[in-house]
């Protein structure tokens, strides 16, 4: 498979690209598709670097065994009479670049440009490289000088050169290592006068590596500067990995790659896949089940790959990325566009038809957009304040205790940036893991992180559980409040905890008590709770005869109900339950494994607010974070709900219930009353507004 | 500035007519509009939508139908079985053609205008021809038995199409034959019942569109005869209907008030098949929706209660202006009241009879919003039918409070009004000269010992008042040639000499200086003129245009003042641009001549030339936010435009002296109550 894959030539223009079999050079023309013409070298020449094309003399220039240098024009017919210059070293490639002439780099590492090569054919090449052999090489274009930058392998070690031909500068850097990867494929850009250089490494993922083009020539002495990489996208889709095998980058935001989807128990599958690295996004991938030779060229927009036997030329397009685009919310469709193939088994019968198809174009979007959320974790040697949050988090996962804290909270000082709030939650995460199944806990720091930071639940999901496992009420208490996305289940286990803990444990427990402290008195008044009914129009008198069997004890029981059932500490507690949000249909099913005596616990909490709320005008309680009548009603309803036959067959909820249900029924009456007296009155303001309204009357007007 | 005593009136029992029917003129900038009192009004879209002309109506002609044709000829049929042609300069009807099928139910011109088809009591459809000075009957088309109630032209005159109870059939107009009839009533369980085509439109592409007293609005392939799509947009009647020029959507009105869009809408995104879907209901009526019409930009109804209501489409309008904003007219953009400022009185115009009223007065002063004690009650002192089937133009009583006159089609009449203690009683003054009728306006002198009488071609007689009660006929003032044929005359409030008369026509307002020659032209303007008043000391004529500007002329240095330079140049505040009622009075403090008063149905306003105008970044209406403010602070914020709303909707104000206002205000119940009951609705929870 060697024959006709090893490489393509730098396109001569999109449309025509020359393709380079070992000896023969094909020239076709895509729109057309068909070929423009074909030279073969003799017998026994291989070609040994890919054919360019100059675009200013419109010459293509060819190397064969290492040394000779070809040049011909299309008009040509055979190879045999173009130009021919033996080189005096072995050329490694030939790099054409738009108004810049063609760079020839060779094997030593040494750049000429071809005119200076062909003044002087047989000049010395100094050998810049020792012992290193060349596995990338790139050149462009930099205020108008040309940069070529290629990138050497020695004993693992790999190292990049930056070479400016005209300033006859060399930078030398050392690529820094990886642990068990090594870097498979090199592409490069250059902006700003930054050699931004992208590594596809073993481990499947993209790492970028920034480089500075340096204007001065003096920094010579500091050779083999260290390179930092810092990771950009890892390829991993779910479960399935991407083995890539070639790069290319499109703009600032996307590359492509090529490679082979390894997903468990499925046969590998190759495919060509667009990633966003902005937003760590899959943007699109396209499955070439023929296989490919792993190798993919991009110019001007177009992707050139072998695919199976096919050339295959893919349009893409790459929009400017936003949020939208990413999501895959964006609304017109963009990669691949149109793809249309060349075949490639016409040409291996050296017949020199090209047959193409056209390919509807596949719209891979919804199938295989994943977001690929990576995991910062690099282990860098740089100072503390200039790591990335995600880095000092991973630095510090296995830091001692003592020193966990004074970390993070410098950390958390830093100046405010947008992914703060994230790293906190990353620093509660940490602390959290940590807390598991061990006695550190630290309890303080914990606290004021809920306190001073709007964290959320799904931001830190270990918190509240390790809160529980802890008996930590007071920062239950915190996460109930504060957290908007509490799950049912978590909600449901927090009640459970602050029923069932003792009082006794409570007292001795900081607990913020802001919720309780104005409605709950120690010792309550008996007589408060009376008046209030009687106020309202009925008195427990005239209850007592509505209701049908007359319940004995009754006095008594209503004023064991009048004192709150519970002590402050665990009101303050249950107000925070009350308070958090909840849906229905979620809560119930936990709630009804609440054991009873709880429930009737609670229920009997509740009653007492419900008493206590109705006892004012307005319904609501005095206090900071004091239970709403709504919050009252709903969680009473629910409860009532959950544990409807436990609660009949309790005897103990006897008598509860059957007070709530008098007061219950008294209230109803009440309003009822006032909807008769709304009635009246609406009906009142109405003739006032008619008598207002009436035909003439003298008033006063200023005017200022 | 100060407190004023404010009289608030609320005895003038106006309730104005229903709206009977609606005609867009075909190059949408014009409505016409007929009440059910037979009156007929003419909006002028350009012009905010100023009610422009109004002709009162006629008890004997009744108006079910309106049509424009031959360019800009409006034509009107009744009941009375007669075809009336109504003269838009000289503000009154001609004299009818009978259209000899009976009572006429509807009309429609032909989509060039020279013809109209009219269908009649007796089941015949008739085409008249429209020639230079009225019109000519042509022919009969088939007669069938069954009143038409409506009619509809195809767009290319080659079929009339008419609607009537249970059936409505189609009718080539070469042959005059009835080529289709098709029963609407057909596999409908309440066919038991009459179903009544009330509206009824022929579409470009063969449709008919119906409309019935079953709450159905259905299409039809006449040539088939089949029925194509039926949408039951209301359980009580569909009353009218209107189809947009592009045949894309349609109103229909129906008798609960609400009214509803329909538009043809294509099935699928982009695709060919396009359905009628009902898209937009609105209920802005309370009472039947009996004439909708359809604008390029607007969805446009006028129902029993009286509301015209233009409700823009909001895809139309290219950018968000004041054009997008709903604007519903209850009341007339003119005055139905006049008062006697001396005397103290009222006279309220109906539109058969006038009512004076005195005001009642009180002895107590007392704070901002309080209301004072009164010591005598307000007084209907008379009221005076007027002789004949007639209605009313205009009315005025002078300020002293001894003449009453008012002005129909064909007469003008002067009344001495004597007060003998608490009887009052009326006499006519016997021989008023006999002019060129109709008188449009009336004005008293401000000594009330002459009468301005503006009358056709902008012509103005002045009369000159004599005890103990005659008149004579001093001179007539003409505006200069070449303004005559466009003169809508307007007689100004307040002025001074009593000899100085401004009169306006559509565009140019032109004044007459006391010695009784045409003294000047105040520059065009491309607006219709909604109130105008010549200040009594100054001699400033303050004019206020239906597009809300405000404009002072100087009547002695023929140009417009420094201050309404200034304004101009400042430009208006936004706020008061974009009201939609025009002013339609505008008065003076006799004793600060830099107070100009005025007002519109939603606000009264005092106009303080001394104060800073305001721009587009201060409050408007900021009283309320100054009565807040410590005296030391108001100083800051004071501005020209001091705005009361607190009087709405407001049909009348006036200053009876330096500090008593009289406003008469019609609250909307007030006259709904008085309205026949609509359509019973069951309401959830009544």
């Amino acid at each position: 498979m060697r024959r006709g894959q090893r490489n393509q030539g730098s396109a001569r223009g999109p449309d025509h690209p020359t393709v380079p079999r070992c000896d023969t050079v094909l020239r076709t023309a895509i729109s057309d598709q068909k070929p423009l013409g074909c030279w073969s070298l003799k017998h026994g020449q291989i070609l040994t670097c890919p054919v360019v094309c100059n675009f200013e003399t419109h010459e293509y220039i060819a190397v064969h065994d290492d040394k000779v240098l070809r040049i011909w024009k299309s008009e040509d017919i055979s190879l045999d009479k173009a130009f021919k210059a033996t080189l005096s070293a072995d050329v490694y490639r030939i790099h054409s670049l738009p108004h810049g002439g063609l760079l020839v780099l060779f094997r030593g590492g040494g750049v000429r440009t071809l005119d200076e090569l062909l003044e002087a054919p047989q000049q010395e090449i100094e050998n810049v490289i020792s012992g290193e052999a060349i596995r990338w090489s790139g050149a462009f274009m930099e205020d108008q000088q040309p940069v070529l930058i290629f990138t050497t392998e020695k004993d693992e070690d790999f190292f990049v050169y930056v070479q400016k031909p005209k300033l006859n500068s060399l930078h030398k850097y050392k690529l820094e290592q990886q642990e068990s990867a090594k870097p498979l494929c090199f592409t490069a850009h250059i902006t700003n006068q930054t050699v931004t250089l992208l590594c596809l490494y073993s481990n499947d993922s993209v790492y970028q590596i920034l480089i500075p083009l340096q204007q001065d020539t003096e920094e010579e002495e500091e050779e083999k500067e260290i390179l930092s990489k810092s990771l950009l996208l890892n390829f991993s889709i779910s479960q399935a990995v991407l083995k890539g095998t070639s790069l290319v980058a499109l703009d600032k935001d996307h590359i492509a790659v090529l490679g082979s989807l390894n997903a468990p128990k499925k046969q590998p599958k190759e495919c060509l896949t667009i990633w966003n690295t902005k937003f760590q996004t899959l943007q699109t991938s396209k499955e070439l089940p023929l296989g490919t030779s792993g190798q993919l060229w991009c110019y001007e927009e177009k992707f050139f790959l072998i695919h199976g036997k096919v050339l295959t030329v893919i349009m893409y397009k790459c929009e400017t990325s936003s949020l939208a685009a990413a999501v895959g919310k964006l609304k017109c469709s963009q990669t691949p566009d149109v793809s249309s193939f060349m075949n490639w088994n016409t040409l291996e019968d050296e017949e020199l038809v090209v047959s193409f198809q056209s390919q509807e174009s596949v719209g891979l979007k919804a199938e295989s957009r994943m977001n690929l959320r990576s995991k910062k974790s690099i282990d860098a040697e740089l100072p503390f304040d200039s790591l990335s949050p995600g880095q000092v988090l991973a630095r510090f996962k296995d830091a001692p205790n003592y020193l966990l804290e004074t970390k993070f909270r410098r950390l958390m000082a830093r100046a405010p940036t947008p992914d703060l709030q994230a790293t906190v939650g990353g620093v509660v995460n940490v602390l959290t893991d940590r807390c598991k199944n061990s006695k550190y806990y630290p309890q303080d720091f914990l606290q004021e992180i809920v306190e001073t930071w709007d964290l959320s639940y799904s931001l830190c999901p270990d918190l509240m559980a390790v809160g529980l496992e802890k008996k930590d009420m007071h920062l239950l208490q915190t996460c109930l409040e504060r957290f908007p996305d509490i799950p049912e289940e978590i909600t449901y286990a927090c009640l459970k905890a602050f029923l069932s803990i003792s009082e006794a444990h409570l007292e001795n427990t900081d607990v913020n008590l802001d919720s309780v402290i104005c409605y709950i008195d120690v010792e309550s008044d008996k007589k408060e709770v009376k008046t209030e009914i009687v106020e309202n129009g009925f008195s427990a008198q005239m209850d007592q005869d509505m209701c049908g069997t007359k319940i004995p004890k009754e006095s008594q029981s209503w004023s064991d109900d009048e004192s709150c059932p519970v002590g402050p500490q665990k009101a303050a507690l249950l107000n925070a339950v009350l308070h958090s949000a909840y849906t229905e249909t979620f809560l119930l099913p936990h709630l009804k494994n609440l054991p009873a005596q709880e429930a009737v616990l609670f229920l009997r909490y509740l009653y007492y607010l419900y008493v206590k709320c109705s006892g004012k005008v307005n319904t609501t309680l005095p206090g900071i974070r004091s239970p709403t009548i709504n919050q009252i009603m709903d969680w009473m309803c629910l409860l009532l709900d959950a544990h409807f036959t436990v609660m009949v067959m309790l005897p103990e909820a006897k008598e509860l219930l059957s007070n709530l249900h008098r007061f219950v029924r008294a209230q109803v009456r009440f309003y009822s009353e006032l909807n008769k007296i709304e009635g009246s009155l609406r009906e009142l303001q109405r003739l006032n507004h008619l008598r207002e309204s009436h035909t003439y009357s003298i008033e006063v007007l200023e005017i200022i | 500035m100060g407190e004023f005593e404010v009289h608030r009136v609320r005895f003038f029992g106006l309730v104005p007519a229903g709206v009977r029917c609606l005609a867009c003129h075909p190059r949408g900038s014009r409505l016409a509009l007929a009440r059910t009192d037979g009156a007929v009004e003419v909006y002028n879209f350009a012009a905010n939508y100023f009610q422009e002309k109004v002709i009162p109506g006629h008890e004997l002609r009744t108006v079910e139908s309106l049509c424009w044709a031959a360019g800009d000829r409006l034509f009107g049929a009744g009941l009375s079985g007669d075809i009336t042609e109504y003269d838009l300069s000289g503000l009154s009807a001609a004299r009818g053609v009978d259209g000899g099928g009976g009572p006429i139910w509807s009309m429609v011109a032909n989509s060039t205008g020279t013809q109209l088809a009219i269908g009649c009591e007796d089941g015949s459809v008739k085409i008249f021809q429209v020639v230079p000075g009225g019109i000519q009957f042509e022919r009969n088309l088939d007669r069938r038995k069954g009143r038409v109630l409506c009619l509809s032209w195809h767009p290319s005159d080659t079929h009339i199409v008419a609607g009537s109870i249970d059936f409505f059939r189609v009718i080539d107009v070469t042959s005059g034959q009835t080529v289709q009839r098709i029963m609407v009533n057909h596999h409908v369980e309440k066919a038991k019942r009459e179903c009544v085509v009330w509206a009824i439109s022929l579409l470009s592409s063969g449709t008919v569109v119906s409309a019935d007293s079953f709450g159905r609005v259905q299409f039809w392939d006449w040539e088939q005869g089949t029925l194509a799509e039926s949408h039951t947009v209301s359980t009580s009647a569909a009353l009218s209907l209107a189809v947009s020029e592009k045949e894309d959507s349609i109103i229909v009105g129906t008798s609960t008030g609400a009214t509803y869009q329909l538009q043809l809408l294509p099935v699928t995104l982009g695709g060919q098949e396009k359905r009628w879907v009902r898209t937009k209901p609105f209920q802005f009526h309370s009472h039947d929706v009996r004439a909708v019409a359809h604008s390029p930009t607007a969805l446009i109804s006028g129902g029993l209660d009286a509301q015209l209501v233009i409700r823009p489409l909001m895809e139309k309008i290219q950018k968000k202006s004041y054009d997008a904003a709903l604007r519903k007219f209850t009341f007339p953009h003119r005055r139905l009241v006049s008062c006697a400022r001396k005397a103290r009185l009222l006279l309220f115009q109906f539109s058969q009879y006038l009512e004076l009223w005195r005001l009642g007065s009180t002895e107590e002063t007392g704070k901002d919003g309080e209301v004072l004690p009164l010591c005598q009650m307000p007084e209907h002192l008379v009221q005076l039918k007027s002789k004949g089937p007639e209605h009313i133009y205009c009315s005025c009583v002078s300020p002293c409070g001894t003449w009453v006159g008012y002005s129909t089609a064909s007469r003008f009449h002067l009344y001495r009004v004597h007060c003998d203690g608490d009887g009052v009683s009326l006499r006519k003054v016997p021989k008023v000269p006999k002019l060129l009728p109709p008188a449009y306006q009336l004005q008293f002198s401000a000594d009330s010992d002459s009468l301005f009488v503006a009358s056709a071609r902008g012509s103005v007689h002045v009369f000159q008042l004599l005890e103990p009660g005659g008149c004579k006929h001093l001179h007539t003032l003409r505006p200069p040639s070449g303004v005559e044929g466009r003169c809508l005359p307007f007689l100004p409030r307040g002025s001074a000499q009593g000899g100085c008369v401004a009169e306006v026509s559509a565009v140019v307002p032109s004044v007459h200086c006391p010695l009784l020659q045409h003294h000047c032209t105040v520059p065009t303007y491309n607006c219709a003129v909604s109130a105008l008043a010549i200040h009594p000391s100054t001699n400033n004529l303050v004019i206020a245009y239906s597009d809300q500007q405000l404009l002072e002329f100087s009547i002695p240095e023929k140009q417009y003042t420094s201050w309404s330079r200034a304004v101009q140049s400042r430009g208006l505040h936004r706020a008061w641009l974009e009201r939609d009622s025009p002013i339609t009075h505008i008065t003076f403090n006799p004793k600060n001549p830099s107070h100009i008063l005025l007002h519109d149905t939603y606000l009264l306003c005092v106009l303080d030339k001394s104060l800073p105008l305001p721009d587009d970044s201060t409050l408007l209406m900021n009283q309320s936010t100054l009565k807040q403010l410590p005296e030391t602070a108001r100083k800051r914020q004071l501005h020209a435009f001091k705005i009361c709303k607190k009087f709405q909707p407001l049909l009348f104000m006036d200053l009876l002296d330096e500090n008593c206002l009289v406003v008469v205000e019609r609250p909307i119940m007030d006259f709904k109550t008085q309205l026949p009951l609509p359509v019973q609705q069951k309401k959830f929870g009544t």
